[in-house]
């Protein structure tokens, strides 16, 4: 954040705040699992048990073995190729999980998928419906953003991708209603959608580097943002595919007014300097730029809403 | 609609070609986006004009030997494949 235009705009505002103000959720809270653990721990018994059982009946030369393959595995020198095999590729797995991180952010990208049904749930009617919900800012838990399974105004991107799947099929369903499917339409509307979506991104980005602006939003995020649209486009189609065009437009309309309002409520709190986030208009070029940047990207999702699935419905 | 990633990649290809071609002496000068016309002073925040010619500058130096090499990777592949 910068110091000289934080402190104009604290300045302005009657209330003296330096940094976005954080909700910091107690660490000890009855009923809620320990916040830093982003998925359930399935390990049991049963597995422990199955694993001792596998070592036992693995590698060496087992004299009684319990596997069916057993005469194949009395051969000594099978027996020595297999543990070399074995050897092997523990030694390939290693690599990989060691050298995967550094090309794709296995453990970011965990975070994002730590969701729950409940969350999932209120997520979607928020995407449909977001007139109603009062408080945007996501909760952070000593400086690193809650899991989305505990706040729902985290951003994830478990929905993004099944919406984008649901999308896909959905065109195929439509297509073929209409008698023009043939596979590699499936595979084209897959990658046109991704075309389009990676195009988003990356203007997303470019004007945010050429507008300055000083914000935490990663591109996870940001990619987690622009595939909330696809759910409106499913519903859209569906309705469309049910009732005709008449639906579509109302469905399709409903859908790009709540993910523009969606889209703006929350960006507003990432791109927005934090003054101008409370509400309080501040005059100046720079927050200025900021709004139009936050409306052109509102703006563009409606479009590409209607871009993308009017070629669908008849 | 035959939007494909692959022409996604053309577009891009040719869009930083067309940044790596501007001349700097014979053209950005002329113009007013040379690379010594542009700095503010210091802790200003920079406005979107000198951005650009920042990114103008980086991309020209950063990409141009990637360049040449995808640029020719994209040339066969347009001369085998159509």
């Amino acid at each position: 954040m910068h110091p000289a235009g934080l402190a104009a705009a604290a300045a302005g505002t009657p209330r003296l705040r330096k940094w976005p103000s954080k909700r910091r959720i107690p660490v000890s809270q009855p009923g809620m699992a320990d916040p830093h653990q982003l998925f359930d721990d399935t390990s049991s018994a049963q597995s422990r048990g199955y694993r001792a059982q596998q070592a036992a009946s693995g590698l060496g030369y087992p004299a009684t073995s319990t596997l069916p393959q057993a005469a194949f595995l009395a051969d000594p020198v099978s027996n020595m190729a297999m543990a070399y095999g074995s050897s092997l590729a523990a030694q390939g797995k290693e690599l990989v999980d060691k050298n995967i991180d550094r090309f794709i952010p296995v453990t970011k990208l965990k975070y994002y998928f730590a969701v729950d049904t409940v969350y999932v749930g209120k997520k979607l009617g928020l995407l449909v419906f977001p007139y109603l919900h009062q408080d945007w800012e996501v909760q952070y838990q000593q400086d690193t953003p809650v899991a989305p399974r505990f706040d729902v105004n985290a951003p994830d991107l478990y929905i993004p991708a099944m919406a984008f799947i649901t999308y896909i099929l959905v065109a195929g369903l439509a297509l073929g209603t209409q008698d023009r499917f043939s596979p590699d339409l499936l595979g084209l509307q897959a990658s046109s959608a991704l075309a389009w979506l990676a195009l988003e991104v990356v203007a997303i980005l470019l004007s945010l580097y050429l507008v300055t602006v000083n914000t935490d939003l990663t591109t996870i995020d940001l990619v987690a943002f622009l595939g909330y649209k696809y759910v409106g486009m499913i519903g859209g189609v569906l309705m469309g595919l049910l009732f005709g065009k008449m639906g579509y437009y109302l469905v399709l309309g409903w859908c790009c007014v709540s993910i523009f309002v969606f889209m703006i409520r929350t960006l507003r709190l990432k791109i927005l300097a934090q003054a101008a986030a409370e509400g309080v208009p501040v005059r100046g070029a720079r927050n200025q730029l900021r709004m139009y940047l936050t409306m052109a990207v509102a703006a563009a999702q409606p479009l590409l809403m209607y871009w993308l699935t009017f070629h669908l419905v008849r | 609609m035959a939007f494909t990633l692959y022409s996604l990649l053309q577009a891009a290809l040719l869009c930083v070609n067309a940044i790596a071609v501007l001349h700097e002496e014979r053209f950005l000068k002329n113009i007013g986006w040379g690379t010594d016309q542009g700095i503010g002073g210091f802790g200003e925040e920079p406005g979107i004009k000198s951005q650009l010619m920042n990114l103008i500058r980086s991309v020209r130096t950063v990409m141009r030997v990637p360049l040449i090499i995808v640029n020719s990777v994209a040339i066969v592949l347009l001369l085998l494949f159509g």
